[in-house]
């Protein structure tokens, strides 16, 4: 094998290494972490008091905002 | 001895002026990389106007080795890919990993330095290609001397999304944030070995268009394509003020994009001669891509149920929905590509130039455009000028990328049925294809119009010109008179000029 062979082999396994460990390793830290545990929590993590659930956060400018969703 | 019971009013205060403040802490570098994308979205629309008009107008401009065909083309992917879409997907990963993680960006002048690293090699690239000096390699045609800058510049990038994310207060990690945590882990390595292994210790034969591929297909599939759909999670369930609709189905669509989509490169090599299992192989991986494109498709199409009158109120949802609904079109059609009796036809004609503006406009630019209307006002504290320009924008870029998508995929298709017919003379394709290549470049202008119109608005609102809004869905004005002074010290760039708290 030449050194590009050899390059081009380390390059793979290597990235095979690194990006499936990156993947389990990941997925394994989300588990322990209760990142899977309570997912409606987890939608509702972009909220806060002063933007809740029902406010509506963009419309064009100078004009009425949307009304109330049906 | 005084207690301090806090109000409601006080909570929502508080979080208003958390948020404010992290919005302001990202302003400077984050317009930064805003300004730069632009730019290389006007940059990249006058090359493809001239690109696209050369293909049924040969003689235009043919009077300088500079605007030749194969470098105008070639400058305009990179003005747009490198240029505007991943300086856009940079601003998006940094302004919402800091959002999202509630922590404000820290170093902020490093990431000019990013910023300016990322602006030299797209420089590099554009100017390089247009003097003759690209490698003709595609989607890595930039020179190889603006490759280290790249790399420099999203790896700072990665860095600083990293640590903002270490630093978390939220607990909880949002679909977005593992989008944008893949991505910035993905890129750098995936450019840095693509680089390596074709320019710098170039492997030979048929591996190096298999990496070519591989690369080219990830850069789409593992950078603007996370990103851009991370951005829509975020956007359409904060601008409607409705949760998305199955958190669940939006976290099995990460992980089944990040355990499908990097096979799905070798479906470019169909009909090749690179080994049969490898397109194969892609080709499976491409099908399998169903199951997170119908998660995605699912969650943002059904989180716009029964809100769909919204659309009409809000600048950001439209384009951010249209970005959706052409992610799902794209993404079903690139699927469906992938099969070797459709790519009998459509391989190597405008059909696959078509489906490609689908994805990187219709889908990823048309949802940084979105972003740009819902956080560029929060960064500047100061409204869009005019709705009007806004609309404007919106239609040309729609009417514009659908009039594009709608004409080459048809010329495309009947480009390949008549490519398989050896009784058609190939002066006959040509001629056929002629008027649909025309309406191209009327589509193109279109959507010239739109950037222009989108450059105006954001140039006033960066400098500050035009009228100032203050009652405004987008800005947190602090309420001096009710409170204490260093209340109004915290926000410095916030006008006081009357409360406003959302009703």
């Amino acid at each position: 094998m030449d050194p590009v062979d050899v390059a081009v082999l380390l390059t793979v396994f290597g990235s095979v290494l690194t990006f499936g460990g990156a993947a389990v390793w990941a997925l394994n830290w989300a588990v322990q972490n209760g990142q899977f545990e309570n997912f409606q929590r987890g939608a509702l993590s972009i909220f806060d008091v002063d933007e809740p659930v029902g406010q509506a956060t963009d419309y064009f400018p100078g004009e009425a905002p949307p009304p109330a969703a049906s | 001895m005084a207690v301090n019971v806090l109000t409601r009013d006080d909570h929502r205060l508080q979080a208003a002026r958390h948020r404010a403040s992290i919005d302001l802490s990202c302003r400077g570098p984050v317009l930064a990389f805003c300004t730069t994308a632009l730019f290389w979205l006007l940059v990249g629309s006058a090359l493809a106007l001239i690109a696209s008009i050369k293909l049924h107008s040969p003689y235009f401009l043919t009077g300088s080795s500079v605007l030749t065909f194969g470098r105008v083309r070639m400058a305009h992917l990179q003005a747009v890919a490198l240029g505007w879409s991943s300086l856009a997907a940079m601003a998006a990963c940094l302004w919402l990993m800091c959002r999202l993680s509630r922590v404000e960006l820290t170093y902020p002048r490093m990431l000019y330095v990013a910023c300016a690293l990322w602006n030299i090699a797209t420089t590099l690239a554009v100017g390089g290609i247009l003097l003759g000096d690209g490698t003709s390699v595609e989607w890595l045609d930039a020179p190889v001397y603006a490759q280290p800058f790249f790399v420099a510049g999203v790896g700072l990038v990665a860095g600083w999304v990293a640590a903002t994310f270490r630093r978390r207060q939220e607990s909880h990690v949002y679909v977005t944030q593992w989008y944008i945590l893949a991505a910035v882990f993905w890129f750098p390595w995936l450019y840095t070995v693509a680089t390596l292994m074709i320019f710098w210790t170039p492997v030979t034969g048929v591996v190096q268009p298999v990496i070519n591929w591989w690369f080219n297909h990830n850069f789409l599939g593992l950078w603007l394509t996370p990103i851009g759909v991370g951005t829509a999670y975020y956007l359409i369930p904060k601008i409607l003020g409705r949760p998305i609709h199955s958190y669940y189905l939006s976290i099995t669509g990460f992980w089944a994009l990040a355990l499908f989509y990097s096979w799905a490169g070798m479906h470019h090599l169909i009909g090749g001669p690179i080994p049969a299992w490898l397109a194969t192989a892609s080709t499976v991986g491409s099908m399998m891509m169903f199951i997170p494109v119908i998660a995605v498709a699912i969650n943002h199409h059904m989180t716009m149920i029964g809100y769909f009158h919204r659309l009409k109120y809000s600048p950001s949802l439209r384009f951010t929905v249209f970005g959706a609904i052409a992610y799902t079109a794209v993404s079903f059609q690139g699927s469906i590509e992938s099969l070797k009796d459709f790519s009998e036809v459509t391989h190597f004609t405008h059909y696959t130039v078509g489906h490609a503006h689908l994805g990187a406009y219709g889908f990823v630019a048309m949802i940084f455009f979105g972003l740009y209307y819902y956080m560029i006002p929060r960064l500047t504290g100061r409204e869009w000028a005019s709705s009007r320009l806004i609309r404007l924008h919106f239609w040309c870029s729609a009417i514009g990328i659908t009039l594009y998508f709608t004409t080459l995929s048809i010329a495309g298709w009947w480009q390949g049925r008549m490519l398989n017919n050896p009784n058609v003379p190939f002066a006959n394709i040509i001629a056929y294809i002629q008027p649909y290549l025309a309406l191209r470049s009327i589509a193109g202008i279109l959507m010239t119009i739109g950037h222009i119109a989108f450059a105006i608005l954001f140039i006033v609102n960066i400098a500050g010109w035009g009228r100032l809004r203050t009652a405004g869905p987008t800005l947190f004005v602090e309420p001096v008179q009710q409170h204490t002074p260093e209340v109004a010290t915290s926000v410095p760039y916030l006008r006081p000029q009357s409360v406003h708290l959302h009703q």
